[in-house]
């Protein structure tokens, strides 16, 4: 099945050159330790947390609205530590999610309203449904299904979920065009 | 209510300068406050004691229920409070020690006392007032009693207080006379 287009208004997104849209309504702080690999969406009044540490995503990620991704900290005995946080390519960050893991994988479905709690680590090719509530240092496997409050496994994923999400994100790349009528007025 | 007060800043207290803030709002020594946070002191003002975390996103909002009409209410929070990302707080009475997590509600009839962890995800809108300790988790946001209080986290806190200056700007303290 073909994907709806998606259209943006494009005085409000930033192009680059390795092909990054970001909204100019992000909160992005810290921008010098995020690195953006190309071909990532970062929809409007999403947050990076850049400022406490370095936050690097793949290609082909997509962050939707409202979502707040920011490092996880660790106390030692020294003081408290920031971890960097790595997100693999083609994962799928869905509406009012907050991501406070310490690492994310490649070919990851987080659904909307989710909170990943501090120091997860979500595998490559796991799906966390819509709502769910991971608690700190959750490590979520490889082909796992998550859901509920607490998170717990409901389910396994096919094997084909790296080809789907492949497709899902490439798609969702390709479709999230400008705006075709204020071309016309203009 | 005027809505355009400068908020009053104790000495010590960092407050990044890009968040929504409205009313008389005061705030302790060594609070933190992260961007892009709301504060609405809609019904009076809100004071906040020592030491208090509010992250970004969270609503801390003082609105009382209509039936109520004494006059000037004024929302205290305590000391060692922790508000994290995109929760929404209008209790109007917060005691010290508290941890308010992800995406948790608590509406304006509730009483927190003190060391209570509001998980994430809970809401609480009914007329009660939480014993001390109290710890709230779950999808049915069943109720426990916790053998002791949460620790305050003085280590994450100096780390912000040397991290958020370098990226944000910083809403200048006011003097006490």
């Amino acid at each position: 099945m073909e994907m709806r287009d998606i259209e943006y208004n494009k005085s409000s997104y930033v192009e680059t050159s390795l092909g990054n849209k970001v909204s100019r309504q992000t909160i992005l702080c810290g921008s010098q330790n995020i690195v953006l690999q190309g071909k990532v969406i970062v929809q409007q009044d999403s947050i990076i947390r850049g400022d406490l540490g370095n936050v690097r995503t793949g290609r082909y990620c997509i962050i939707s609205k409202d979502v707040v991704i920011r490092p996880a900290h660790k106390k030692f005995s020294k003081g408290v530590a920031f971890f960097p946080l790595n997100i693999g390519d083609h994962v799928y960050i869905g509406e009012k999610s907050i991501v406070n893991a310490a690492m994310v994988g490649s070919y990851v479905y987080i659904g909307k309203n989710c909170v990943i709690g501090r120091r997860c680590q979500l595998k490559d090719c796991c799906v966390i449904e819509d709502n769910t509530v991971l608690a700190p240092e959750t490590v979520v496997p490889s082909f796992t299904r998550y859901s509920g409050n607490p998170g717990v496994q409901v389910d396994d994923v096919p094997e084909c979920q790296m080809d789907l999400m492949v497709d899902f994100t490439r798609s969702y790349y390709q479709h999230f065009v400008p705006e075709k009528r204020s071309k016309v007025e203009s | 209510m005027s809505s355009k007060q400068t908020p009053k800043i104790s000495s010590g207290a960092l407050v990044c300068g890009d968040n929504k803030m409205h009313g008389d709002i005061t705030f302790g020594t060594n609070s933190i406050v992260h961007p892009s946070c709301t504060i609405s002191a809609e019904s009076g003002p809100i004071i906040f004691g020592d030491t208090c975390i509010i992250e970004e996103q969270a609503k801390i909002i003082h609105r009382v229920p209509f039936y109520r009409t004494d006059k000037n209410p004024v929302m205290f929070i305590g000391s060692n409070n922790v508000f994290e990302i995109d929760c929404t707080v209008e209790a109007a009475k917060i005691g010290n020690n508290n941890i308010f997590e992800p995406k948790c509600f608590v509406g304006n009839k509730v009483t927190i006392t003190d060391g209570c962890v509001i998980g994430a995800g809970c809401v609480l809108t009914d007329e009660q007032v939480l014993p001390k300790n109290t710890i709230v988790h779950g999808s049915g946001c069943k109720q426990r009693e916790a053998l002791d209080q949460p620790n305050p986290q003085f280590g994450l806190m100096d780390t912000l207080m040397r991290l958020l200056p370098n990226y944000h700007h910083i809403r200048k303290p006011i003097k006490k006379p």
